[in-house]
């Protein structure tokens, strides 16, 4: 398989992996990172990839994973995650700052358990279907929508409370 | 009549069970509709989802030139350059070698013909000692 060919391939999804990684690892540099390290193992595997039905839910997968164990080395190694992204003047980021609620939000999401926030991600952000986000996860159905409905439930509560003290 | 159904929809939301449509429909509703008094306070979760969707990576992946078959072409072309290299050395190496070793041998062969001669000059000297000799015979015939 020619680089061309692999790229067109992968590259549609280059954004997706990048915000579940940055969901998961919370830094930008860091989710960056990540994208690139998943896309060095697909071209690596990139034989592999023409067996897989979907691409993308493979490398989605391999996204999940890789960050999951990129936090796992981090807390082994009591290293703290530094949030970069914060000095980082994006434009986006500055505008989601200006937007008080929509940070809050942010805040929130941060601090599910990490099935949750990787479900809630897929779901609410990605727009994938159940089937798709058990496969992606080697889960079931039902699983998702636990996980999901915990997640969202959450968020809620958190903003129930914020309104009522006026804040939000 | 839209606030009864965005009510049940919300409802299912939190339950996890709406479908994609009608996330979408919810969606719309928060971000881009009035939003009643009685649904302020999930604004900005819609809104916060809505934002996390628009972020992109600013990196473009980076990939090997070249991997596999070519890789393995590569160790074979820098291998066989390391021999041709080596075995270029040791050749021209050899001469300055055996230009010490000749060195070594027109001295060795110069020292030898000093010693050629001095030996010589000590078998000069013996041949004149056989006259000593003639002494103890004349010696020994007298004291016999």
């Amino acid at each position: 398989m020619q680089q061309k060919e692999f790229l067109s391939i992968v590259l549609p999804f280059k954004d997706r992996l990048y915000r579940l990684a940055k969901r998961i690892l919370i830094s930008s540099e860091e989710a960056e990172d990540a994208v690139q390290e998943v896309y060095l193992k697909l071209w690596k595997g990139r034989l592999k990839i023409s067996n897989y039905k979907s691409a993308e839910a493979f490398a989605i997968t391999m996204t999940k994973n890789y960050c999951l164990d990129r936090l796992k080395s981090k807390q082994a190694s009591n290293l703290k995650i530094v949030h970069s992204n914060y000095q980082n003047s994006d434009n986006l980021e500055k505008q989601i700052e200006a937007n008080d609620g929509v940070a809050i939000v942010f805040k929130l999401m941060e601090s599910l358990p990490e099935q949750q926030k990787i479900v809630l991600q897929l779901r609410d952000v990605e727009e994938f279907e159940f089937a798709e986000i058990a496969k992606m996860l080697d889960s079931n159905e039902t699983a998702i929508r636990v996980a999901l409905s915990r997640a969202r439930k959450t968020i809620r509560e958190k903003l129930i409370q914020q309104h009522k003290y006026g804040i939000g | 009549m839209e606030s009864v159904n965005i009510e049940k929809l919300l409802e299912a939301y939190f339950e996890g069970n709406t479908t994609l449509n009608e996330e979408v429909i919810l969606r719309t509703y928060f971000t881009e509709k009035e939003v009643e008094p009685q649904f302020q306070m999930y604004a900005p979760l819609f809104a916060g989802l809505k934002a996390a969707k628009q972020e992109v990576a600013t990196k473009e992946p980076v990939l090997p030139e070249s991997l596999g078959i070519n890789r393995s072409w590569w160790y074979g072309i820098a291998a066989s350059a390391a021999i041709v290299v080596l075995v270029a050395g040791f050749m021209f190496s050899r001469p300055s070698i055996t230009a010490q070793e000749q060195e070594a041998l027109t001295a060795f062969n110069e020292s030898k013909k000093a010693m050629l001669i001095l030996s010589e000059n000590f078998n000069k000297g013996t041949g004149h000692l056989a006259i000593v000799n003639e002494f103890n015979n004349t010696k020994n015939r007298i004291l016999k």
